[in-house]
């Protein structure tokens, strides 16, 4: 636990004593506040039946810059170590390689999930600085911050996969892009063909938008807590894996 | 200290490693030497746990490399090949990280990071990043970094690849200190590195074993060592047929040098020394001697003369 410990802080300095994980955040909070102040624009221009919340995730602006927060945290994580030899150093010290996989996803996971910070705060604001009632509730923010989350743990778990693959960051990164795309892509397939083919229940399971949008209309559904923690679990078990893949390869 | 027991790696079809047997104890300096190519990276890799063999097996300190290479692992100080090295962390930062992932903590860790920040000369540039170091204070941070854990046995993968004359002395005297309370296992191609430095020498080639021995006793093993030079004047033919009866002299040639002297090359046979006997004979000839010298033969040619492929 200790090893653990010192690895996993090891990684979190790496994203927030550089410039690197203040970037990020800025972006974050830059995207953030861009899709939120569309939104409002929306709102002062026609009636809305939804809450501010669910129109603010709803954003087209959304899951473009979502999907684009993974590469970019994780795509350094192993490959610049196996491009630069430091595996080498690292894999002879008295570590284990769970401690090693866990260290690096748990600290990418945790930038993720503070990269919401500034988006609480933009709703808390806006309760706070406006005499008319927000047009939102708590259920709904919580339960859309709670789902983003979720996505994220799986998505953490898919850019550390990509980063394993490869020595060069940049194919990792393309490469994260690509699982999480099909994976998006998935989601939308009973949009596109119906509900009349067989596995559309599977696609409805694994749909993200879906997940999206019923917590941000603060509908908490267990489904999706199983699959994204089960799917994480399976996607950690392959990174686990791989990068133990030189000590039984031929 | 390492048991090595016909440690073979594959990389498919080729043997990187075959089926290699040595043995290193407890304080030895041992030179791990082989043409490029010849599998002592990879050796040492296996050793240190990073590679599995593909099979035969090898202890560290009574632990298997496989099956306990954690154990192994704490034994064990490693700097591999090139030193790769967190290049954005600073020169303390990096090694407080790597002391206390080898179970270091408190006041033993400080204690241990001052010492090995002096024993290395890097307490000027402590603060300094990684990667703002030359080549040389690099290679002593990866050093300091198989150092901070006062390990048992060093390993350390050309440890003064690419430095300058200067620098490989400094990093040759600081092994040579080290050697008093480790065991070192060093990979090299300097072989005068090898001569001043390591009590024995393992020569691989195409990942066999070619020769293990105190270096000493390579260069007197060898075919061409002992050889002796004399500078003598007389009679060319008469000397050649006198020379040839001494006792263990196998061959001789001789070549005219510019001022009437003539330079005789005595081939003998290993391990023998026949220069009081050539000496007692120009004597006795009453042949003017000006030079007798035995050429010794040098680690370079042992080296050469066993992982030649010709």
């Amino acid at each position: 636990m200790r090893t653990f410990r010192i690895l996993f802080f090891k990684e979190l300095k790496s994203y927030f004593l550089t410039p690197f994980g203040w970037l990020i955040m800025a972006f974050a909070a830059m995207m953030q506040g861009l899709s939120l102040s569309t939104t409002l624009k929306e709102y002062s221009e026609s009636a809305m039946s939804e809450n501010l919340v669910f129109a603010t995730f709803q954003s087209p602006i959304f899951w473009f810059y979502f999907l684009f927060l993974f590469p970019v945290l994780t795509m350094r994580l192993f490959s610049e170590e196996n491009r630069s030899g430091t595996l080498e150093g690292l894999l002879t010290a008295p570590v284990k390689i769970w401690q090693v996989v866990l260290s690096k996803y748990f600290a990418a996971y945790l930038t993720f999930i503070l990269l919401w910070i500034p988006a609480l705060i933009h709703f808390r604001l806006f309760a706070m600085l406006n005499d008319i009632p927000p047009p939102f509730n708590n259920g709904e923010l919580y339960g859309a911050l709670t789902i983003v989350i979720l996505m994220g743990s799986l998505f953490t778990a898919m850019g550390c996969l990509a980063s394993c693959m490869t020595s060069s960051q940049i194919i990792a990164g393309i490469v994260c892009v690509g699982i999480l795309f099909v994976h998006f892509l998935l989601g939308l397939i009973p949009y596109f063909f119906g509900d009349q083919i067989a596995a559309a229940p599977l696609f409805h399971f694994i749909s993200s938008q879906e997940h999206l949008r019923s917590f941000s209309r603060g509908l908490f559904d267990t489904r999706p807590f199983v699959y994204y923690l089960t799917a994480s679990g399976f996607f950690i078990f392959l990174t686990y894996h791989l990068l133990d893949y030189r000590r039984w390869k031929p | 200290m390492i048991e090595v027991a016909n440690l073979s790696k594959n990389y498919g079809r080729h043997a990187a490693v075959d089926g290699i047997s040595f043995e290193v104890s407890r304080g030895e300096i041992v030179g791990f030497l082989g043409p490029n190519g010849a599998g002592k990276t990879t050796t040492l890799r296996m050793l240190t746990g990073f590679l599995p063999p593909t099979s035969g097996a090898a202890r560290i300190a009574g632990h298997d490399i496989f099956r306990e290479s954690l154990d192994v692992r704490r034994h064990i100080g490693y700097m591999p090949e090139n030193v790769p090295l967190y290049t954005d962390m600073r020169v303390k930062e990096y090694l407080r990280f790597r002391g206390s992932l080898r179970g270091l903590k408190g006041s033993q860790l400080r204690k241990r990071l001052g010492e090995t920040l002096d024993i290395c000369g890097l307490s000027h540039v402590r603060r300094k990043m990684i990667k703002t170091l030359s080549k040389g204070y690099r290679q002593r941070v990866g050093l300091a970094d198989a150092l901070i854990h006062e390990p048992d046995l060093l390993i350390l993968d050309e440890p003064t690849n690419g430095l300058d004359p200067n620098q490989i002395r400094a990093i040759r005297s600081l092994i040579q200190n080290l050697g008093e309370n480790h065991t070192i296992l060093l990979s090299t191609h300097i072989l005068s590195e090898v001569e001043m430095t390591c009590n024995k020498v393992v020569i691989i080639d195409e990942g066999k074993v070619k020769a293990a021995d105190t270096p000493k006793n390579l260069v007197n093993s060898m075919r061409r060592a002992g050889r002796i030079s004399a500078e003598l004047q007389g009679p060319r033919e008469e000397i050649e047929t006198k020379l040839s009866a001494v006792g263990d002299v196998t061959k001789v040639t001789s070549q005219p040098l510019q001022d009437g002297w003539n330079r005789y090359t005595v081939f003998v046979a290993p391990n023998t020394d026949t220069r009081l006997r050539i000496s007692a004979l120009a004597h006795e000839m009453q042949w003017p001697l000006r030079s007798l010298a035995r050429r010794s033969g040098t680690l370079e040619e042992v080296f050469v003369e066993l992982t030649r492929r010709d």
